[in-house]
């Protein structure tokens, strides 16, 4: 049995009768068995002691019984962690920050609260999934399209809480900033409603997001300020039409006049994320395997080596996916023109028309229908990229953490970034799959994510090799400027004393707020960093 | 004796298979909201790196070879035990499912829906 620290048994015990007595005894969960069922599935430190295991969970139904866990665990000191659906993989799953937390487990807090159609928008509590919202949506046949993230079995709410991100157009696709209104239960387990919901029998909490006065919303994401238990989100009015095509760009030297291309239809809004691709990168993954590892062998090549293997293989170098939403006539239209700026931009720039769907999708064809995300409708299907294939057959990973970056849309910063990743990769013994044809994630609209997923394993050797891997490549690529938005809770201290700007000011800060705030330090110690006064010689 | 012995079976297996048929369809519905995402039979053509298979799916062809149907839905080997090992545990890529997405309740439905064709 793992305690929370500094507390006694007797007053633990004591704890878990007030919550029984908040939430039903079968609410409660503080057996070995099911405490168990709170780890880390893909946890990079699982067996060993610094995993991050829970003491107990507590699963309200209300925002009533969010209070008084609150209000108990004032009373006693105890750490708490709130989880909305728990499916946060590589960022933690359902486990806590820190070890011996008490998990409040919010999935039974599941209520779609209301769907606005002419208005566009929802409003839910944590433990509604992408799946849940979804199929809410489509039983009505409302016309209204979700933007959703990769696995869809995650809450928008906890999604935009961790800066999650996903597929359609920009204004949509940071789910955070597509938010509008919280309800949070603060730490002294006080309710408040921001933006309009601050209103008395305000019409408008889902309309209008800044309400007056400071915007405070920011401060209950990525962070230990409260518990959230209410969140708005605009949706999409369903597009009558979707179309994406593909452009090609021969040359490796033409990235940065793609990219400058790309972000205009970015900008101005009339592009889904655009999946940036190579075809002799692909080509690698087959028959080019031997000219590629022959390429790299000696280590990162020069800019002629790499301009003359693209004038060998025969193959364009860049691809680009662009997926246009709206009435067909605007989407062709659109079509068209990126055709005629692409081709004037980049000489032997090739156009391949992809798929036209008139939406919604048919449900009866969904189960077939390729590239969901894209169209609002939630699975799984990306969970094949970590499952057991033929490469990994007899040795597949137990689960993976992202390490990704931010970098701007600049070409070179995604050939110097990529290259830290492969050296850091060969340098730990592991297979390193970047190369100069490495292609950035575009789920920010305004910058690229390079990285990777680094395999995680119960088997503490292995997992030490990958811990070292993330702290050689956030150490290399913050020298550049370069760090995560997002990381697993084993590295939020590393990734926070990256952001040193005037000697961790910034950090400060919020420890200051948290003081105010959060004086016994119940919530969520040591989320990105932020540590309660009488814990900051937890900090790793 | 051996009559009174022969009823008490036949009433046990009547009483049985209409309890497991409920708790069948239920296992039905629990595992095409929690499981068919990834272990179900369709799947789009070009689904990402799947060789044309859910992940779970794909992966359990990988895993058996073609020893065992990689549809867990075909298969009729599974045990009550082996299933609730796998979701309360997690196994490899397949995270560790809690009660309070899949209660017990609901992983016993899960269960018979898994092991209604078992080879006795």
């Amino acid at each position: 049995m793992v305690l929370p620290p500094n507390v006694s048994e007797a007053d633990f015990s004591r704890a878990l009768g007030e919550f029984r007595s908040a939430v039903g005894a079968s609410w409660v969960f503080s057996s070995d068995e099911d405490v168990a069922l709170y780890r880390d599935s893909y946890s990079i430190y699982w067996g060993e002691p610094e995993e991050r295991v829970a003491s107990a969970a507590v699963a309200p139904a209300k925002v009533e019984e969010v209070q008084q866990i609150v209000r108990v665990a004032n009373r006693y000191g105890i750490p708490l962690y709130p989880i909305s659906t728990g499916r946060n993989l590589t960022y933690g799953g359902s486990a806590p920050n820190m070890r011996g937390s008490v998990v409040v487990d919010l999935k039974r807090m599941n209520r779609i609260l209301e769907v606005d159609e002419k208005r566009a928008f929802a409003l839910v509590e944590p433990g509604v999934s992408y799946f849940d919202l979804y199929h809410y949506i489509q039983e009505r046949n409302l016309k209204l399209m979700l933007d959703v993230p990769d696995p869809g079995w995650g809450s928008p709410m906890g999604n935009s809480l961790d800066h999650g991100a996903g597929y359609t157009l920009a204004a949509f696709r940071d789910h955070f900033s597509s938010h509008c209104g919280m309800e949070v239960v603060t730490p002294d387990g006080d309710v408040i409603r921001t933006g309009m919901g601050a209103v008395p029998n305000s019409d408008s909490w889902q309309d209008f997001h800044y309400g007056a006065g400071p915007n405070v919303d920011g401060l209950f994401a990525q962070s230990n300020f409260g518990i959230v238990t209410k969140m708005g989100f605009w949706l999409m009015p369903m597009p009558e039409a979707f179309l994406s095509g593909t452009v090609t760009a021969p040359r490796h030297r033409d990235l940065d006049a793609l990219v400058q291309e790309v972000s205009y239809l970015e900008d101005l809004g009339l592009t889904g994320m655009p999946q940036y691709g190579s075809p002799i990168a692909q080509a690698s993954f087959g028959p080019g395997a031997g000219a590629m590892a022959s390429l790299m062998q000696n280590g990162w090549p020069s800019t002629e080596a790499v301009e003359r293997f693209v004038t060998a293989q025969k193959l364009p170098a860049w691809s680009v996916q662009l997926y246009f939403y709206g009435p067909e006539e605007t989407v062709r239209a659109t079509w068209q023109a990126t055709k005629r700026r692409f081709g004037k931009a980049i000489a032997g720039a090739t156009f391949q028309d992809g798929e036209f769907l008139t939406l919604p999708i048919p449900r009866e064809k969904e189960p077939t229908q390729s590239d969901k995300p894209r169209l609002g409708i939630p699975s799984l299907e990306v969970f094949n990229m970590v499952a057991r294939n033929p490469q990994t057959a007899d040795d597949p990973s137990d689960g993976h953490a992202d390490l990704f970056v931010t970098i701007p849309r600049k070409a070179s910063a995604l050939w110097e970034s990529s290259r830290i990743l492969f050296e850091a990769h060969r340098e730990a013994g592991m297979p390193a799959r970047q190369n100069p044809f490495s292609t950035p994630f575009t789920y920010y609209s305004r910058c690229f994510w390079t990285g990777t997923t680094v395999p995680t394993w119960r088997d503490p050797a292995k997992n030490a090799r990958s811990r070292a891997l993330f702290q050689t490549v956030m150490d290399r690529c913050a020298e550049h400027g370069w760090v995560s938005y997002r990381t697993n809770p084993a590295f939020q201290d590393l990734l926070v004393s990256k952001y040193s700007f005037n000697n961790n000011s910034l950090l400060r800060f919020q420890e200051k707020l948290k003081d105010g705030i959060d004086p016994n330090g119940i919530i969520a110690p040591g989320r990105y960093g932020i540590w309660p006064a009488k814990m900051r010689k937890n900090r790793a | 004796m051996r009559q009174t012995l022969f009823l008490l079976l036949v009433a046990g297996l009547g009483h049985s298979a209409l309890a497991q048929t409920v708790s069948e369809t239920n296992g039905k519905a629990v595992f095409d909201k929690w499981c068919a995402p990834c272990h179900g039979a369709v799947a789009p053509k070009n689904v990402m790196f799947g060789n044309g298979a859910l992940a779970g799916t794909s992966a359990l062809a990988v895993k058996y070879k073609g020893k065992l149907p990689a549809v867990l839905e075909q298969r009729t080997d599974l045990t009550s035990a082996q299933i609730k090992t796998v979701v309360r545990r997690g196994l490899y890529g397949m995270p560790i499912t809690r009660k309070t997405e899949v209660s017990d309740a609901e992983l016993e439905d899960v269960v018979a829906y898994l092991t209604r064709n078992r080879k006795k």
